[in-house]
């Protein structure tokens, strides 16, 4: 008799049920209501005021700096790309090539001594390799002394790494310009010691996902723990470390440009410079050119991690 | 015969892995030589080790109490070290929440599976406004978040100081902007990539393009999303963080303050302090993301 309602009934039945065993993630759903409850605290009690952008005297601040970033030769006057031009080419000539050769020069040692040292301490971080008797089933149980220091050098690789990466790159570079003075090479080992702290961690993750049974049986036909790494992890682990390497390499070229504002030669010191001298017409030729060293990094990174993935 | 050639060394037995290591490798030394090693460039000089010495003796003892004399008055140290830690987190928390609004209509407008005159396939009714402006305002929208992107937030710190000076709400912008172009880039692939199962099955169930879009494709993409979201979060406490040194009240400016005044001590309070930041985000994040993946 009551057929339609019957199966619609059952049918709001099923949806019902399937909507009471849907995936509930418990903790995530609390973090995002507690992000959310910061966010507005924040907005509160942060004290923002939209008048900072908009009160008079800053408006006119504001049109004052759009006025002066046309070029300096052309204020006041009517635009002649001719002008324009020769300016341009005479910034880029004393200073930008060579800032942005710096930048990229800067960016690249960084992320191959980063590279070397998270392949280093990548090794004993992870859980898998720095075991007393690794990828074997325990003939005897290991000591307790054995299985400790075990522990405790992986534990310290980790704390080691932690360290490395929570503090920004920034922040690396002014403790070593106060240490090793405002050269090039501060700011390249600022960068390898944070993304060192980062690709370390990666690749240690990458270890401990390979496959266990084929280093097992290295293992077994009597491989030492130098010949698995040599022979079994490194060779299998490779392609994945370099697709982080590219993409932490676009990370750097942006920070290495930034880096110059503490008084290393690459872009940031002259964006740094330009705008203490209050010149914002260099100071925007310098952030364009920043930002297209930039696009150009992240479009080479793509196209090198697109090769590794699909070759190696 | 053709096992034999099988087994038979290649006359170069150079891989594409092997080509990607020598190219990373002619460009470091490239880069070597560029920058020329100098023994004062890479060598500390003596004051430079004195320094180093000074402030790394430190690390284990970090300061508790000023290391000069204050005027009566002054906050505690340690009370001063958690309101710049809790600055830092409301800049952070507030650029995000900025960042992800933008970034949520950025992905929304340049995610190819939107604009795409198919969005999920065959026999999917698509808009007459989404056919005609499709092309135009994926390809503004593309160039707009690899413009947002391709600056560095102090970079944009910087342009903002210029243009406005020195308020809480060009921090925020600054690492709201950038920010913003990253998850807009971040999340339309993510949407673009998410499984299409439930976006077909809307669409041959009669749905519109925009419930398509929304019921279909998006929650395939959330946890994702939300997972990268938090991360994000983490950089920009970093970023605010360091936001400091341009004169922000957050634990850049008094870590740089403490470093020129050789209190080496309370420079670890504050770098410590930023550690617990760091380091409880960055265990969040993980445990959240290990929550949606299981």
């Amino acid at each position: 008799m009551t057929a339609p309602a019957d199966s619609r009934s059952h049918r709001a039945q099923a949806v019902h049920l399937l909507y009471g065993r849907r995936p509930r993630r418990r903790f995530a759903r609390a973090s995002g209501a507690l992000l959310w409850l910061v966010v507005a605290y924040s907005w509160m009690g942060g004290q923002f005021h939209l008048d900072e952008f908009f009160s008079p005297r800053r408006l006119d601040n504001m049109r004052r700096f759009v006025r002066e970033l046309t070029p300096y030769p052309l204020q006041g006057r009517a635009w002649d790309w001719r002008v324009a031009a020769a300016w341009l080419g005479d910034l880029m000539d004393t200073k930008g090539w060579a800032a942005g050769a710096t930048t990229l020069a800067v960016s690249v040692i960084a992320i191959v001594l980063a590279a070397v040292a998270a392949m280093v301490l990548s090794l004993p971080a992870a859980r898998t390799l720095a075991a007393s008797e690794p990828y074997l089933p325990h003939a005897s149980a290991p000591s307790r002394l054995r299985r400790g220091l075990w522990a405790s050098l992986r534990w310290s690789t980790r704390v080691l790494l932690i360290f490395l990466r929570s503090i920004p790159e920034y922040m690396w570079a002014f403790l070593l310009i106060a240490i090793l003075g405002p050269t090039p090479w501060s700011g390249a080992l600022a960068l390898a010691l944070h993304n060192g702290g980062i690709l370390g961690k990666l690749s240690a993750e990458g270890v401990e996902n390979l496959e266990q049974a084929s280093l097992g049986s290295l293992r077994a036909l009597g491989a030492r723990r130098r010949q698995v790494v040599l022979a079994g992890i490194l060779p299998a682990v490779i392609g994945r470390f370099l697709l982080f390497f590219f993409y932490r390499w676009e990370t750097c070229v942006r920070e290495a440009t930034v880096l110059g504002m503490l008084g290393i030669v690459s872009l940031g010191y002259y964006i740094h410079d330009s705008r203490a001298r209050q010149h914002n017409d260099e100071m925007f030729v310098f952030i364009l050119l920043g930002s297209l060293i930039v696009v150009v990094g992240d479009l080479a990174s793509a196209a090198a991690r697109e090769v590794v993935r699909r070759r190696c | 015969m053709r096992s034999e050639r099988g087994i038979a060394p290649r006359p170069f037995p150079i891989t594409a892995r092997g080509v990607v290591l020598i190219l990373i490798a002619i460009a470091a030394a490239a880069s070597v030589a560029h920058l020329q090693v100098t023994g004062a460039g890479v060598a500390p000089s003596r004051g430079g080790l004195v320094v180093a010495a000074r402030f790394l003796s430190r690390a284990a003892s970090p300061a508790l109490h000023y290391e000069s004399d204050v005027p009566p008055g002054t906050v505690p140290l340690m009370w001063k070290a958690a309101t710049a830690a809790q600055t830092t987190v409301m800049f952070a928390a507030a650029a995000t929440s900025l960042a992800l609004t933008g970034g949520i209509v950025l992905a929304f407008l340049g995610s190819s599976a939107w604009w795409a005159s198919d969005p999920v396939g065959p026999s999917s009714r698509a808009y007459w406004w989404q056919r005609r402006l499709g092309p135009c305002v994926y390809a503004v929208a593309r160039v707009l978040t690899a413009f947002l992107r391709s600056i560095h937030e102090l970079l944009w710190a910087v342009l903002l100081l210029a243009a406005f000076g020195l308020g809480h709400l060009t921090a925020v912008f600054a690492i709201a902007l950038p920010f913003a172009g990253v998850l807009g880039k971040v999340f339309s692939e993510m949407i673009d990539e998410a499984p299409r199962d439930a976006a077909h099955a809307l669409r041959d169930a009669g749905a519109s393009p925009l419930q398509v879009f929304f019921f279909g494709l998006v929650p395939r993409a959330f946890p994702d999303m939300a997972a990268y979201a938090f991360y994000r979060f983490e950089c920009a406490l970093r970023s605010s963080a360091v936001l400091g040194f341009f004169g922000f009240p957050t634990l850049g400016y008094y870590i740089a303050a403490s470093f020129e005044n050789l209190f080496y001590g309370e420079v670890w309070t504050y770098l410590y302090a930023l550690l617990a930041l760091v380091i409880v985000s960055d265990w969040w994040s993980g445990a959240i993301r290990r929550d949606f993946v299981v």
